[in-house]
């Protein structure tokens, strides 16, 4: 299976800089988790991060810095080992998702369901799994911000094209798109959303003060 | 003490090709470089890492201290630190550095880079957690271990040089982004604000940079 679809480079800029917030930064580490290229593209823009801080004016230490370090290097302990078992139980997640707990499935509409990703610091993007059945439609609806979104099993089609496990997609204010879920499977998808999703139509008119994503 | 460290210490491998690239490279360099002020190659950074993860070698580790710690401390004072913050940050930065030296692979990134992700993750781990005073569950996956370039063949020093060569391909304007972007925790509306412009012309001068930036790189790896 291949993937087609991926983040901007601005979005693997952001990510290498480290200037975003969590919830897109996982959306886009489980991208990572299995495109290559776009590993490589961070890794280059992670370089032109060093390069940048080679060129930084330096500060001065505190007089005694290295003194202090030395004498720590000592007494380092091993670094901790990251821990063995994830913080949910959900089998198939994205590597970068073993530290966070999952709330409860919700659900929000015909096929579908929502399964908030529960992330320490508030503020930013909020994180959640998306599942729908197969044939499943969304509700058409636009943001109120950007939403980042990354498939982890299935599919789903709009009118930008085919969204298949490992593909990515950026939308923000302008898009207003209808994704439907292809009949074969199950379509499981992890979505960073910052602001409110309005459900527009005739369906998402009747779901909007019920359901609040 | 430095100076000496670096001429006498054996660890250093024979002076590579010219890349191609060199003459942007330099030129790169001498623009932006200040007069005094000490520069240290790719190859002089991943030589000294492995030196450290070979062999606890501290004289290597102090040359590393001397030269990264104080633009780590620049690098999150930028991102919002105060002094006492960037100063225990740049201090953490330089203990990871030897704690984790057996995990850089030169292979796959230049020393500078590695670095610069070490600062990146405790920036993100520490100071978002402090700021906004949220609690903080001490996990940040390892971000630079994912997603390192896998399969390159360049060396650090190469690999230094063509990232130059091509961020000198951008023009001022461009470069002034990519660095708000890096180094300043701002939103894209502030940015504007600094710089005096109109968001949706910041927003479109950082596409066109990174994507310049991203196609001027994909070779590299």
């Amino acid at each position: 299976m291949t993937v087609t679809h991926h983040p901007s480079a601005e979005t693997l800029g952001a990510y290498a800089a480290g200037s975003l917030d969590t919830a897109r930064r996982l959306v886009v580490a489980s991208h990572l988790e299995r495109c290559g290229v776009c590993r490589r593209a961070v890794g280059n823009f992670e370089a032109v991060g060093g390069a940048l801080l080679e060129d930084l004016p330096p500060t001065p230490m505190d007089a005694d810095a290295l003194t202090r370090l030395m004498a720590r290097l000592d007494a380092a302990p091993e670094p901790a080992t990251p821990q063995a078992r994830p913080a949910h139980d959900m089998s198939g997640l994205p590597a970068c998702l073993a530290p966070y707990a999952l709330g409860r499935w919700r659900w929000i509409g015909p096929g579908l369901e929502v399964r908030p990703i529960l992330l320490p610091q508030a503020g930013g993007a909020r994180l959640l799994l998306l599942k729908g059945a197969p044939g499943a439609r969304l509700p058409q609806h636009s943001h109120s911000g950007e939403e980042f979104a990354a498939v982890l099993t299935g599919a789903f089609t709009h009118d930008g094209g085919r969204f298949g496990a490992g593909d990515f997609e950026e939308a923000d204010e302008s898009v207003e798109h209808r994704p439907v879920v292809t009949p074969d499977a199950a379509c499981i998808c992890l979505i960073a959303i910052e602001g409110r999703v309005r459900m527009s139509g005739v369906v998402g008119a009747l779901l909007n003060p019920f359901v609040r994503i | 003490m430095t100076a000496l460290a670096l001429t006498s210490t054996p660890v250093f491998a024979p002076l590579a090709p010219v890349p191609q690239a060199a003459p942007a490279h330099w030129a790169y360099r001498r623009n932006r470089m200040e007069p005094g002020r000490e520069t240290m190659t790719g190859r002089d950074t991943s030589a000294l890492i492995a030196a450290v993860a070979a062999t606890r070698d501290r004289a290597a580790f102090a040359a590393l201290f001397q030269h990264f710690a104080p633009r780590v401390k620049t690098f999150m004072l930028r991102g919002g630190a105060n002094a006492a913050q960037a100063e225990e940050l740049a201090q953490e930065t330089l203990l990871t550095v030897w704690r984790k030296a057996d995990r850089f692979d030169a292979s796959r990134a230049t020393g500078a880079a590695w670095i610069f992700t070490i600062a990146r993750n405790l920036r993100i781990d520490r100071l978002r957690r402090e700021w906004r005073d949220a609690p903080g569950d001490g996990e940040i996956p390892e971000i630079a271990d994912e997603t390192a370039a896998a399969d390159a063949a360049l060396s650090g020093h190469e690999r230094d040089a063509r990232v130059r060569a091509a961020m000198a391909h951008l023009s001022a304007e461009q470069t002034k982004v990519v660095e708000l972007s890096f180094f300043q925790e701002m939103p894209h509306a502030e940015i504007a604000r600094a710089l005096g412009l109109p968001l949706g012309t910041v927003k479109s001068r950082i596409r066109l940079a990174m994507n310049r930036l991203r196609d001027l790189l994909e070779d590299l790896s």
